[in-house]
């Protein structure tokens, strides 16, 4: 049963993913006062990539997107089984290490200058999702999804400073402003795109679908703090979504010094008074 | 079904790449306008991406010298096929008023093959956009002429 | 030579696990205890280190105080041997990843001595030290005689001291003096614990000390000082002077005194006195000490370009991780201590290896000058590559044991934070240096990659178990770790490859398929097809002919320089090393004091 779970959610992430890239390119437009792409946008995106000339910079570089794309699939068919969060997390990061491989493999300044900034984004978000998971242990006692579901209260209520400490590991991993500092949506700056540079034609393509399945897990991880109901789930992943078009849209990018030190900074302080105060309260 | 969809994508997502070959900035401007909300060309699924190594469509605004033909020649070689070339504006197109001038090659066209020629001094936005459009079009057949991409099919 | 080699290399690696037997020659390791503090004396005063001189003495007093006052000239009972299956992995680890050293260092002494132009050749001295040194190491994981502990203790300690010092120059005296007086002060906490212990229960016997320990609340300094021994020994910070400068030794020492010998001692200590400080005080606080140094370590590591230090900083690192996996002593985080004793032995040693082979061939030791390897020596890149893979990634043994630390790290919030950050730090600074490993634009001078068989085969050998054994964790939990734990439920279930309890499953093998399968498809599919066109970098300009250049201005070539981001503002170790000594001597204080 599990495996028809991950299996379908394996096979239904992706569609899910362009439905909201879509759409969230669509409010952006309209934030801006534009009309904006069609809602399949994303998917034609990723169909012309694929059907490119294959072009690539360095003969291992689709060797490290083809294994981005499988970590990330790997990591949602996990998340849809309901097995072990920390799991997930460290099958996810080999995707993202691998992504940063293959941007290191070119030796252009841009691509170079985005995989270091990549791991700097890695060093900042890491720990903040391993205390969140932790702290979701601490207070369903495991660190299986399927224990989350046997709450009869949304853990919400219960570590809501740490759901905000995953709204900004949710925004460096959706690569919003402002903390696009590897690679932005938005390729007509200093670093043009980044970790992404070097990637093209039908790697890139391969990239995307698999920045896709992220969105997807990262959003799952982000639902879980509301179990109760579906409607409750729904929302909270609406307003949530929300809340990170707004941000994107209303702040600049930062350089990642700052990044670094305010994020860490401010996570870990909203994280330990979580805890502590799941400790002290006598919640667990 | 996948081929369907590929070659439905290739003319619903062109991103663009913009060189400026020595161009006064005016048919820049006009280039950039066209990103503005006012025109808002993403509506077409239009990014300006910034990167030859991601684009479809070479925008070049400016007379070509002798100097950045080169560079011309590298941001072609760079994008990967199917591709399209649009010149923009009089210089774009011939070396406008800069034509007699010692170090000016010509119009685009003299280093890379072009595929929509945008006239005006400078294009108007619009114009721009038409081009744009008529380049898609232009995709189109580009498309049909080369053989099917069969094993991007069988993948 | 070779022969010789070969057969007292191998041979321990087939010791059975029978070697029970007790032995009756306590006097004369009382003397020898004496004659090698002696020794130790001796080189404190020949080259006028007066700390040693004053630790030797101090040790020397204590001994002859515990000999001729507290056991009145005669013996404790003696307590021969004990090999329970933590014993039997620290054998096969120090055994198999020690003779694989041993191998790698025959051709790599030659080049070395041949690089130093000697006249007379000074491996035979080398090679008997590397020898003794993992004979030390076996004993002093077999024994029962706390006694007999202490003595393999002092003979790693002064083999350290003559192997770091190989090469008498300068610099490699003073580091390997740094190395003798930190391990000194290492052995008198060991020495007064030892004498602490015999003066409470009246026995030396390691396994009765720790049956009867259990909530002996009087017993928990000199454990403590135990731990303190231990810490020393596995270079924990404030101690880690020592190990960063043991890498000015030739790289077979480094690779044998960071992956299975020496610094496994100390945490070998603390894992085996673990279940006599459980639920202590005490042991919260080796928690602490081990997490701070897994999360300072890392952030040194990161400020780091040179790559032996970049490998010695996380050893101390990872070497805190074990320790704090000991002090937080649930069943699963003891199980996770001693996977990663085993995993980080292997690709440690595989690491150092190759690092010396790099240093050897490019004549650098930055990582810096490592760009583009793959142009210079595709092998050995590859294999350092896969090596430092092996370090931080799923499903292979040293995340597994991460994973296992954190999951039982979870009810323990200090802890747990330092983990999550010092994970995060880890894993940035080993992608960064795979990562430019594999590109091909070596700008150094360019050889063809020579490497005799015999430094290869060590290479392959490590890489292979170390693939092998990550794969097999979950039997080697059943078989091995399990049987140590008698009456206690098992911390996890192992099915189908799946290693499973209440709070969260790993599953090792359907990974480990799973892995190979994308591995090998990607392989297939990154193939460059016929019409597959390799572009240059992006320059953002005119590329020039060679990777990496442009045209400037007046049509010269100029070369891109690129550097990674090292952050010496945030994790210099200018910056960081006082504060972190700082804070670390304090959490030992802290860890001392809260189990009086």
């Amino acid at each position: 049963m599990t495996l028809v779970y991950a299996t379908l959610g394996v096979i239904f992430a992706p569609f899910a993913g362009i439905l909201i890239a879509g759409l969230d390119r669509i409010l952006t437009a309209r934030f801006q006062s534009r009309t904006g792409p069609p809602l399949l946008q994303p998917l034609y995106d990723i169909g012309k990539l694929w059907g490119k000339e294959p072009m690539i910079a360095h003969r291992f570089q689709p060797l490290c997107a083809y294994i981005y794309l499988a970590a990330a699939m790997v990591s949602v068919g996990l998340f849809f089984a309901q097995s072990d969060l920390l799991l997930i997390f460290f099958v996810q990061a080999v995707g993202a290490v691998f992504l940063v491989i293959g941007a290191f493999l070119v030796p252009s300044p841009f691509s170079q200058a985005g995989a270091n900034r990549e791991l700097i984004q890695i060093l900042t978000y890491e720990p903040l999702i391993i205390i969140v998971l932790a702290g979701i242990h601490l207070y369903t006692g495991s660190f299986k999804i399927s224990a989350i579901y046997a709450m009869d209260k949304p853990l919400l209520l219960n570590l809501p400073l740490l759901f905000i400490v995953f709204g900004y590991a949710l925004t460096i991993k959706l690569r919003k402003s402002p903390f696009d500092i590897s690679a932005s949506h938005h390729a007509h700056q200093e670093l043009v795109r980044g970790v992404l540079t070097e990637y093209s034609g039908r790697t890139l393509a391969i990239v995307e679908i698999a920045h896709l399945y992220e969105t997807i897990l990262i959003l799952g991880l982000c639902s879980l703090f509301w179990t109760t109901s579906v409607l409750g789930m729904v929302v909270l992943l609406a307003l949530t979504y929300l809340a990170e078009i707004v941000v994107d849209n209303i702040s600049a990018r930062m350089s990642f010094r700052w990044m670094l030190k305010s994020v860490w900074s401010t996570g870990l302080v909203l994280s330990a008074i979580n805890l502590i105060w799941l400790y002290s309260g006598g919640r667990i | 079904m996948l081929k369907k969809i590929i070659e439905h994508s290739q003319v619903k997502s062109p991103w663009l790449v913009h060189y400026d070959c020595g161009s006064c900035n005016g048919c820049d401007i006009e280039t950039l306008a066209c990103l503005t909300p006012l025109y808002d060309v993403e509506r077409f699924g239009v990014l300006n991406i910034g990167n030859p190594k991601h684009a479809d469509v070479l925008i070049v605004t400016g007379t070509v010298n002798k100097r950045n033909k080169k560079v011309l020649k590298q941001i072609y070689d760079q994008m990967p096929s199917p591709k399209i070339i649009i010149a923009i504006g009089a210089c774009g197109l011939s070396g406008g008023i800069f034509r007699e001038a010692y170090n000016v090659v010509g119009g685009v066209d003299k280093v890379i093959p072009v595929d929509v020629y945008v006239p005006g001094c400078p294009a108007k936005p619009e114009a721009i956009i038409d081009g744009v459009v008529e380049g898609l079009a232009k995709l189109k057949e580009l498309q049909q002429a080369s053989t099917p991409d069969t094993d991007a099919i069988a993948s | 030579m070779a022969g010789s080699v070969l057969l007292i290399g191998t041979a321990p690696a087939s010791s059975a696990p029978a070697l029970f037997a007790s032995s009756a020659f306590t006097t004369s390791i009382q003397v020898a205890d004496f004659a090698l503090l002696g020794l130790i004396l001796f080189f404190g005063i020949k080259f006028k280190n007066w700390i040693i001189a004053g630790l030797s003495l101090a040790q020397i007093a204590l001994l002859a105080f515990f000999e001729f006052v507290v056991l009145k000239g005669g013996h404790a009972e003696p307590a021969g041997l004990f090999c329970d299956n933590l014993s039997l992995i620290m054998v096969l680890i120090i055994s198999i990843a020690g003779s694989l050293i041993v191998f790698y260092a025959l051709p790599y002494m030659e080049h070395h001595e041949h690089h130093l132009k000697l006249k007379t050749s000074r491996q035979p001295r080398f090679f008997a030290l590397l020898f003794l040194f993992i004979g030390a190491m076996n004993a002093l994981v077999l024994v029962n005689d706390l006694m007999l502990f202490y003595f393999c203790f002092e003979i790693t300690t002064l083999c350290s001291f003559l192997l770091i010092g190989h090469d008498k120059t300068r610099e490699a005296r003073q580091n390997a003096l740094t190395a003798l007086w930190i391990n000194s002060l290492g052995g008198l906490a060991l020495l007064l614990g030892i004498v602490l212990i015999y003066t409470q229960l009246h026995t030396l016997d390691i396994q009765v000390v720790i049956s009867q320990a259990k909530g002996l609340d009087a017993l928990l300094i000199p454990l403590g000082l135990l731990c303190v021994a231990g810490f020393t020994k596995a270079a924990q910070m404030p101690f880690q002077k020592w190990l960063l400068g043991a890498m000015v030794a030739p790289t077979p020492t480094s690779a044998l005194l960071h992956s299975s010998t020496m610094v496994k001692a100390g945490v070998y200590l603390v894992i085996r006195f673990a279940p006599a400080f459980e639920g202590t005080p005490l042991s919260a606080g080796v928690a602490v000490c081990g997490a701070f140094t897994f999360l300072s370590a890392a952030a040194l590591a990161i400020g780091q370009s040179n790559g032996k230090k970049v490998l010695a900083y996380s050893t101390v690192s990872n070497l805190g991780l074990i320790l704090a996996c000991a002090g937080i002593n649930t069943h699963a985080a003891i199980t996770a201590a001693i996977l990663l004793v085993i995993f980080h032995a292997i690709s440690k040693a595989l690491l150092f290896l190759c690092m010396g082979s790099i240093e050897q061939h490019i004549g650098s030791r930055d990582i810096e000058d490592m760009r583009g390897l793959f142009g210079e020596m595709p092998k050995t890149a590859l294999i350092i590559t896969l090596g430092i893979l092996t370090m931080i990634l799923p499903p292979f043994g040293m995340l597994l044991g991460k994973w296992m630390a954190i999951e039982s790290a979870a009810g323990n919030l200090f802890t747990l934070l330092m983990l999550a950050m010092g994970s995060a730090l880890t894993v940035v600074y080993w992608a960064r240096w795979a990562g430019i490993l594999m590109g091909s634009d070596f700008k150094g001078d360019s050889r063809p990659e020579h490497l005799p068989g015999l430094a290869r085969l060590p290479l392959v050998s490590l890489l292979v178990s170390a693939v092998v054994l990550s794969m097999s964790a979950p039997f080697i939990y059943a078989k091995m770790i399990l049987t140590d734990f008698s009456g206690t439920t098992a911390a996890f279930s192992v099915s189908n490859g799946v290693m499973a309890n209440a709070s969260g499953s790993f599953a090792v093998i359907p990974l480990f398929l799973i892995a190979i399968g994308v591995f090998l498809f990607a392989l297939a599919k990154s193939k460059p097809g016929r019409r597959t066109r390799l572009s240059g970098p992006y320059m953002s300009g005119i590329s020039g002919q060679e990777n990496g250049t442009y045209i400037g201005p007046m049509n010269k070539i100029m070369g891109s320089a690129q550097s990674n981001y090292y952050l010496s503002g945030f994790f210099g170790e200018k910056k960081l090393s006082g504060i972190v000594n700082a804070t670390a001597g304090i959490l030992i204080l802290i860890m001392i004091g809260a189990s009086i």
